[in-house]
């Protein structure tokens, strides 16, 4: 177990580095950098311009460039902000927060609805129940998340005359207003996520309900919701859990356009601004932060699967 | 009658039969369809409904989608402006014509552009594995393991807003999917006997992977594609949304979206209509690629 931990994490870093030199040279390959726009309309002649960009490291090659950030990024330095000079890694573990607290709200949000609904579909195969519960998981698919965060905001304003309260506030310093501050863009992600899940533990629920063992189960007298939860559900939860290691991708990226219509300080409205901004230490570093939840996520969806099903475990 | 030339005319006489076959043969997957899927076929309706009205939108809209009339801003929905104006006093029923061609043009594009690239390099990955896989596979798994929301936004911020650019962030996002369900198929087939016995009488690899491959991994790329339809044009709303996709004043269903925003108390039927467009839309495509997965192979369900 340990060795295969072990040759995953050694496979992410070496997937992170090609990710790090496809981000790094699309960025310097398109045109437009963070010299030109700040002194845009400062009347700043071409010298003083190069002579920025050679203090910025921006007038190497893009190799050159790439080597630089590199090193010192193993080192733990992520450089500094182009625009406000902080310190890349600081803004990271200030933003971070946020975004992990929003996945995790979703997910668990996500599971709390999928799974009865998929249950409960499976148990009710084919009966207008399912029908309908079905209806709702495709369309909870279709349904684009900043749409429907938008559609939240405008019946909860008119209708109860209630928005979130503005100025974001951590979960430490103001557990109420934080979470009526996440609790939308939360349930926007989740409805998607358990739109999934619920299609997933239908169908493995159902899978398991028609196997052999069951009608063992069955057959020796246990009751039918011994029958669900104990075996049926166990058994089709490592699936549940393949597919939120799927979603993670999803999910990350999600929190770009909900954190900025619901005004969140977090790693994804970060990416937006610094993009826009050509702040390429931040963009460079926050994509790779994201790149590397999301295999971490993956790394333990695949080792959670040998604790669910110790049949993979012994493998 | 020489002996080549009866070769040929048996050859011909073959290949209309077997046509002739082929067609009959879609005739009857098509009714079949019909028959056991009537929610996939009623959504392939409505996708079709979608198309024509792109395509005659001049025709079909009653005001011009991106005239404002400074007189009537922010109407609510009434006869003359049946879904309202917006905020620039355009008829928001004509935008949403108009806008469904944004939506179409940017899905089909994205989506045709993936199937042609990630076919391509699947196959050729698929086919010829070793180290060729290996460096194909690391790049996909490198661009997969970003985010695609984050990756499309950070490309297409990056180009600028441009329809094209939205489509070239959307293509890159989807061709390493495209290429996976590629590779895996051709693996599949790679290993299987008539492909083994084609290669034992002295097929080429060209000729292998176009004569065995295409034809066998059709039905999982149309199934594909159909979803991929789907999160595309969600894709593209979002962008347009956040300022970075379609640029204005083209009347993107996340543009308008974007703009309804600023109005959510004023003039919520800016929210509602585009949103429910792009969700029935969606929907349409995803139930369709259901059934078709369904009727294709009822197994992968």
């Amino acid at each position: 177990m340990v060795e295969y931990i072990i040759r995953r994490l050694i496979f992410g870093i070496f997937v992170l580095f090609i990710m790090t030199a496809f981000i790094f040279i699309i960025m310097r390959a398109v045109p437009g950098d963070v010299v030109t726009l700040q002194l845009a309309n400062s009347g700043a002649t071409a010298e003083q311009m190069d002579a920025m960009k050679a203090e910025m490291g921006l007038d190497k090659s893009i190799l050159g460039q790439l080597t630089d950030w590199v090193t010192k990024a193993v080192q733990g330095d992520l450089g500094n902000s182009l625009w406000s000079g902080q310190e890349v890694s600081q803004i990271i573990v200030d933003r971070l927060p946020v975004t992990i607290q929003l996945a995790i709200m979703s997910i668990i949000l996500a599971i709390l609805i999928g799974i009865p609904i998929g249950v409960i579909s499976a148990v009710k195969q084919n009966t207008w129940i399912d029908h309908f519960l079905k209806i709702f998981s495709v369309s909870g698919l279709s349904i684009p998340n900043f749409w429907l965060g938008l559609v939240l905001l405008t019946v909860l304003s008119l209708a109860l005359n209630w928005i979130p309260p503005l100025g974001f506030q951590s979960f430490a310093e103001n557990p109420m207003v934080n979470l009526q501050q996440m609790i939308l863009p939360a349930i926007c992600l989740a409805i998607t996520l358990s739109a999934s899940i619920v299609r997933m533990t239908r169908s493995a629920v159902l899978e398991v309900l028609h196997s052999e063992f069951i009608r063992t189960v069955r057959a020796k007298g246990a009751r039918e919701r011994i029958v669900i939860f104990k075996h049926a559900l166990r058994n089709s939860l490592v699936s549940v859990i393949t597919l939120i290691g799927l979603q993670v991708g999803y999910l990350l990226g999600g929190t770009v356009v909900l954190e900025s219509i619901f005004a969140l300080p977090g790693l994804g409205s970060l990416i937006f601004e610094s993009v826009l901004a050509r702040d390429y230490p931040i963009v460079q570093s926050a994509v790779l932060v994201f790149g590397a939840m999301f295999l971490l996520v993956n790394l333990i969806v695949d080792v959670m699967y040998g604790w669910v099903d110790p049949r993979i475990r012994t493998k | 009658m020489s002996q080549v030339q009866l070769d040929s005319e048996l050859l011909k006489g073959k290949l209309k039969a077997s046509r002739n076959l082929s067609v009959k043969k879609f005739k009857e997957d098509c009714k079949r369809f019909i028959f056991t899927q009537k929610i996939g076929f009623i959504s392939l309706l409505f996708i079709l409904l979608v198309i024509i009205i792109a395509l005659i939108a001049p025709i079909i809209a009653p005001f011009d989608p991106i005239a404002q009339d400074r007189a009537a801003f922010l109407a609510a929905p009434n006869s003359e402006h049946v879904m309202g104006t917006d905020d620039l006093g355009r008829d928001v029923l004509s935008r949403l014509v108009h806008g469904s061609r944004i939506s179409l043009i940017v899905g089909f594009s994205t989506v045709i552009i993936s199937i042609i690239l990630g076919t391509l390099i699947g196959m050729v990955s698929g086919y010829f594995g070793g180290i060729v896989d290996m460096i194909i596979q690391r790049i996909m798994d490198a661009i997969m393991s970003i985010p695609a929301l984050i990756l499309a936004l950070f490309i297409a911020a990056l180009l600028g807003p441009a329809i094209q650019n939205v489509i070239i962030s959307l293509v890159i996002i989807e061709v390493p999917r495209f290429a996976r369900i590629v590779r895996g198929e051709m693996m599949r087939i790679r290993e299987s006997n008539y492909v083994e016995a084609s290669r034992s009488v002295g097929a080429s690899s060209f000729r292998i992977i176009l004569k065995h491959g295409l034809p066998n991994m059709m039905a999982p790329i149309i199934v594909m594609a159909s979803l991929a339809f789907g999160q595309t044009i969600i894709a593209e709303a979002s962008l347009s949304f956040l300022g970075i996709g379609t640029p204005p004043p083209n009347p993107s269903w996340g543009l308008m979206l974007s703009d309804a925003s600023r109005y959510m108390e004023s003039a919520p039927w800016l929210v509602l209509f585009p949103g429910l467009a792009l969700s029935i839309l969606v929907l349409a495509f995803n139930l369709f690629g259901d059934a078709l997965r369904d009727f294709l192979d009822p197994k992968m369900s």
